[in-house]
């Protein structure tokens, strides 16, 4: 039986996983945005594909929310900078300064604080 | 550029009405079924309108200022949802918890500036 921490902590990682992705759209769609036409959004595909991303991470992250604290899970969202950070690096082959690299490592010190640091025991009576 | 003022306001509000989202999600968690139906609930509504609007405001936002500023006020949004965790949904902080957010908070500052 695997522990339903455990489980959430998972859900919420993959669920960054398409969250940075999206983010990583969204950039590309900031490109398009101008004021004059509002209606354009509608046809800008970054956008909309950013934002279908957006959903299935969202039904990940529900998921998961079902057995865990927000405030264990919601912090292990910062994941997706790790993700959009390594995305950049070996996708789009961009140079990573050392401040980023630090930065990275210290999100991921500090969700393991988090992780670690949550003592609750998961909501009972929720079950998937 | 220099980072305008009105990029930095409104990435704070972003945060801040986005930091609710994932409280509504929360309380709709029990509620997800394999149904699409069961997306229509008070809870999941006003979570997604959170995110909708938390969303609408940030992009623009990018287009008038530094990451390394902006990236910052972003991570704002873990300590109100930390802090609304606590006051709405009767969870525990403790201050290695804390001490996560506050690395967790360092590290995207880093990132801003390394960006």
């Amino acid at each position: 039986m695997m522990n339903k921490k455990i489980r959430s902590i998972v859900l919420v990682i993959l669920c960054t996983l398409f969250t940075s992705v999206a983010q990583v759209l969204y950039k590309k769609a900031s490109g398009y945005i101008t004021l004059d036409d509002p209606w354009a959004l509608l046809s800008n595909y970054y956008l909309l594909g950013g934002m279908a991303l957006y959903a299935v991470g969202a039904v990940l992250l529900i998921v998961a929310l079902r057995h865990g604290n927000v405030s264990l899970l919601y912090p292990i969202i910062a994941t997706s900078y790790v993700w959009v950070t390594l995305l950049s690096k070996y996708i789009f082959g961009e140079s990573i300064e050392a401040l980023r690299w630090l930065g990275v490592f210290s999100i991921i010190l500090g969700i393991s604080f988090i992780a670690f640091g949550e003592k609750e025991p998961m909501p009972l009576g929720v079950e998937a | 550029m220099a980072t305008q003022v009105w990029a930095i306001g409104l990435v704070l509000l972003a945060s801040f009405i986005g930091s609710s989202g994932p409280i509504f999600l929360k309380k709709f968690s029990p509620s997800l079924t394999l149904n699409i139906k069961s997306l229509w609930n008070k809870w999941f509504i006003f979570g997604f309108i959170a995110y909708v609007l938390g969303t609408i405001l940030f992009i623009p936002a990018l287009k008038g200022g530094d990451l390394s500023v902006l990236y910052p006020l972003v991570a704002t949004t873990y300590l109100w949802v930390c802090l609304w965790s606590v006051k709405f949904l009767q969870e525990k902080m403790n201050v290695q918890k804390w001490l996560g957010v506050a690395l967790i908070f360092c590290g995207v500052a880093l990132i801003g500036l390394g960006s």
